[in-house]
């Protein structure tokens, strides 16, 4: 029998605009998934660390990050996540409006595992989402955290 | 056919014939040219990879490495391990292509930064249409580094 999977994304944007189309082009795909929205990499941090060892909040299963934030910038943060061990096994896809190759070197090199960058209309977004929830959700097997808490609860109950 | 049809380089690293065909097959006839360099060893790939850095002509640097795990000699995550903690190389994204489904195979991967983890298909056809999906990601969404 299936467990229903749901799977948790967290977004680091923080131009609301481009939440919403993300938000909207993740609710349109067919793996039912649920969104962490972090406005900056500072609150990222903030929920990642609070919620390491929690028995209910989520750990993402991928997170999507952009570049250029004010304060600290998704390079920063990248650099931050990939040195923590209890976090460094998350996925970070990088979703930016910078197509500069040294942006390219440096997320490949500070181990970004994608490097997209932001289409501009709600169609091509969803095309974009279907082909990243495609890859890292139905292909690739993952350390699924949410998975590991319903099987134990499961069998506790 | 257009003039700036898009060329990768992937690197294989498989030790199983079969498996290198099979893959080898599955990914011609994708959208891009895909040029295909095979190593049967962690050790091959890792001298192939040293020519690669050094500019050798007739070994150009991949995009994309795909990489068994369970392989005689120097193991998949031993590979994985050498080439993150390489200045130069750490930046080719590294994906595990393997039979194994261990859990822990999966953690350990991901904790040394592979960036994806995919079981082999039993199917051939099923296998084809996978990499035809791992294609699209890597080639046709992320952008890779130049070559």
């Amino acid at each position: 029998m299936d467990i229903y999977k749901t799977v948790v994304i967290m977004l680091v944007e923080d131009d609301l605009g481009d939440q919403k189309l993300i938000r909207m082009s993740l609710r349109e795909q067919r793996i039912a998934n649920t969104p962490i929205v972090a406005g900056s990499a500072e609150e990222a941090i903030d929920y990642l660390v609070k919620n390491k060892k929690s028995e209910i909040a989520p750990m993402p299963d991928l997170i999507l990050l952009d570049l250029n934030m004010p304060g600290m910038g998704g390079k920063e943060f990248l650099r931050w996540i990939k040195s923590d061990p209890d976090l460094e096994a998350i996925p970070v896809v990088i979703l930016t409006t910078s197509d500069s190759d040294k942006d390219i070197l440096e997320s490949f090199k500070l181990q970004a595992a994608g490097y997209i960058n932001k289409p501009v209309s709600l169609g091509d977004f969803q095309e974009v989402m279907q082909t990243l929830t495609d890859y890292w959700f139905n292909i690739c097997r993952h350390i699924n955290y949410e998975a590991d808490r319903q099987v134990s609860k499961c069998s506790n109950s | 056919m257009e003039n700036d049809e898009k060329q990768v380089c992937v690197l294989l690293i498989e030790d199983d014939p079969g498996d290198q065909k099979l893959i080898k097959m599955a990914l011609m006839n994708q959208d891009c040219v895909i040029n295909l360099m095979v190593a049967s060893s962690g050790e091959a790939a890792m001298d192939y990879l040293r020519m690669s850095t050094d500019d050798v002509a007739g070994y150009p640097r991949p995009n994309l490495i795909l990489l068994d795990l369970n392989m005689p000699g120097m193991g998949g995550k031993e590979f994985l391990r050498k080439v993150k903690a390489d200045e130069d190389l750490c930046s080719i994204p590294v994906v595990v292509l393997t039979t194994s489904d261990s859990e822990t195979d999966i953690r350990e991967c991901y904790a040394l930064h592979a960036a994806g983890y995919i079981q082999k298909a039993a199917m051939p056809e099923e296998f084809r249409n996978v990499l035809k999906r791992l294609t699209r990601y890597w080639f046709s969404v992320s952008a890779l580094l130049k070559g």
